[in-house]
């Protein structure tokens, strides 16, 4: 029966055996939660933010917990581009699930930097473009909140990208998050991914401080995931339903009964984040549940699913 | 126990709860026996690594039992899993027994509380690197601060158990007699070293203990208290290990005392942490790079917990 079921996604041209992912920052480079699950029967994987030079990240303490979420402010940590083409590419060319290289910099030729060499490598699907990071000084959200800027680094990217996919992911807390979507759509971006976490606070009232060495964080997890499914909802229906674009959502996503919430708001495809801390196995079970869903109320092709929420 | 860092072997398992007992004040004794597809993990543990647990579905404690500083925090959703060290684990063929030592700070550990006879826990383990023994070593040194005791009574039993020729002397230190995550009475405790703390004594290891507000033992900081003893020692500082465990101040004393005596020295570190598997980078450790000014942020959770003392750079 479970064969019956095509829960497999056209992602902007790109053939997905499943809509599930696993999100930037919450898997590694490639493989290392191989103890854990096969990498292997997801949707798709997108490596940790790269840069153009390695970064050390920022001080502790860098995470804390809030009630159904988290704050991180890791800063980027990671090894850079060099040593991640020397040392986590051979293993991610031993997968064989589509592979995303998140994308981040402090100026927009940082950004071509990395895209421009790994354009050719036939390993990879495609990227993500890291404009929506709320950890950093410079680069990051600064180049995500503003139309014009969104507009400038897409097709900057776009152009080096070598006919890869090039996928957007948006912040959340900006005041019309459509017009952003809209933005890196016109500059051609050919998926959307969203969203990236919410700039957050928490005080130590002992000692009057943020728990944060960076002061903010990003709250991700649970806490967040209403919103996400809402924001989803409304790039699907103000953008990416009549252009075309698909969407990966994602925002708190832990089991497939969330995931479908998502799929229902109109993502194509989903991603598990925060929850791959907790439960490193989680991505896999939440697509044995959306097929158990699909059974359950006669779905036989996931499309079908994908912005059918009711509204009247 | 092996050299340093063995390959990463580590899965996520359930564990049955065998017994949960309150030994005194904060400090409970967790007994754990894990399903026997741990057994091939858990047969390389070694003292100082440590395991994730997840205590975000169990039970708070009724309110009455909530101690009142914690009544806030104990209203709020445990989200991520918790680190927690092991005071003892028993891995024979199918069979992994592990008991851990912990103390009631916030949400999670009192959840942990009711766990009872027959409970299940998810565990994500081994973690990290733990404790080695270096070439010609004869005497360890083991200092620990508060919490910091039980991934050291673990290292107790084992140096013991497997390392026949190394005598072992235990300093464990707290701000008062009643932070002391021990099992029995510290009244009468004297400030001679010599058969004191029965967690250490039934391996036959000379301890002292030390409190700040002098309510057992040494009057002081334990790191006073095991830095006059290296004074009145003649120890041979070459065939001498210090190993400690504790707040971060302390064991910045206890690298620098090992520093200025030029006695080797590893440190288990703490830090807030969400996956314990290398993939959130949340904790972060400053490390020296080789003999140069250098540094570098080494995780927590995969490079160490325990790291070799002249690699830290504490703060402040």
């Amino acid at each position: 029966m479970t064969e019956a079921i095509d829960i497999s996604v056209d992602f902007a041209g790109l053939r997905l055996a499943n809509p599930v992912f696993t999100a930037s920052g919450t898997c590694g480079y490639a493989d290392e939660l191989a103890d854990f699950i096969d990498i292997n029967q997801l949707g798709g994987f997108i490596t940790k933010s790269i840069t153009a030079k390695p970064r050390k990240g920022n001080p502790t303490p860098r995470i804390v917990e809030t009630d159904a979420g988290m704050l991180n402010a890791i800063g980027w940590a990671n090894v850079g581009l060099d040593k991640f083409i020397e040392e986590k590419l051979p293993v991610i060319e031993k997968l064989s699930v589509p592979v995303f290289i998140n994308v981040a910099g402090e100026t927009i030729s940082e950004y071509i930097a990395v895209v421009e060499r790994l354009a050719a490598e036939q390993t990879i699907a495609g990227f993500e473009l890291n404009i929506s990071c709320p950890n950093v000084e410079k680069g990051g959200i600064n180049f995500g909140t503003d139309p014009e800027q969104v507009k400038e680094i897409t097709s900057a990217v776009k152009k080096t990208c070598g006919g890869k996919m090039l996928m957007v992911k948006l912040a959340p807390a900006v005041t019309d998050i459509s017009v952003i979507a809209r933005a890196a759509v016109e500059a051609g971006a050919d998926a959307l991914s969203l969203i990236n976490t919410f700039t957050a606070m928490v005080i130590d009232i002992e000692t009057r401080r943020p728990v944060l060495a960076n002061k903010t964080g990003g709250l991700s997890g649970p806490a967040i995931k209403p919103i996400a499914v809402y924001l989803v909802n409304k790039v699907y229906n103000e953008v990416a339903k009549q252009r075309r674009i698909p969407i990966l959502g994602m925002g708190g996503i832990r089991n497939a009964s969330d995931a479908i919430e998502f799929i229902i708001a109109g993502a194509s495809a989903v991603a598990a984040g925060t929850a791959n801390f907790i439960e490193p196995g989680c991505a896999v079970k939440i697509i044995e549940g959306i097929k158990k869903y699909c059974i359950s109320h006669n779905i036989t092709n996931i499309k079908d699913l994908v912005g059918s929420l009711g509204t009247g | 126990m092996p050299e340093k860092n063995s390959s990463s072997d580590k899965g996520q398992f359930c564990a049955t709860v065998r017994a949960n007992k309150q030994i005194g004040g904060r400090f409970y004794r967790l007994d754990l026996e894990f399903q026997a597809a741990a057994a091939k993990t858990f047969a390389k543990f070694r003292p100082g690594q440590f395991a994730e647990f997840d205590l975000s579905n169990t039970a708070l404690p009724p309110a009455e039992k909530i101690p009142e500083d914690l009544t806030d925090a104990a209203g709020r959703n445990v989200l991520l899993r918790r680190p927690f060290s092991f005071v003892d684990v028993n891995a024979k063929k199918d069979k992994t027994l592990a008991e851990v030592l912990y103390c009631v700070v916030g949400p999670a550990s009192l959840r942990m509380t009711t766990l009872a006879a027959g409970d299940s826990v998810s565990v994500i383990g081994p973690l990290g690197n733990g404790f080695w023994v270096p070439e010609g070593k004869k005497r360890a040194l083991l200092v620990s601060g508060g919490m910091g005791a039980p991934p050291l009574l673990h290292l107790a039993k084992v140096l013991t158990g497997d390392y026949p020729d190394i005598e072992v002397i235990a300093f464990a230190g707290a701000k008062t007699a009643k932070d002391l995550p021990f099992e029995k009475q510290l009244d009468g405790i004297s400030q001679q070293l010599g058969f004191t703390l029965p967690e250490f004594a039934k391996y036959g290891i000379n301890s002292q203990v030390a409190t700040e507000d002098s309510s057992a033992g040494f009057a002081g900081m334990v790191t006073d208290c095991f830095k006059q003893w290296l004074e009145n020692s003649n120890l041979a500082r070459d065939s001498a290990i210090i190993y400690a465990c504790g707040p971060e101040p302390m064991l910045a004393q206890v690298a620098e005392i090992a520093k200025e005596k030029q006695i080797d020295c590893q440190i288990s570190m703490e830090r807030r942490m969400a996956c314990g598997i290398g993939i959130c980078q949340s904790c972060a450790v400053l490390c020296r790079v080789d003999g140069s000014q250098e540094t570098v942020y080494k995780l927590c959770c995969e490079d160490g917990p325990v790291f070799d003392s002249k690699e830290i750079v504490f703060s402040g």
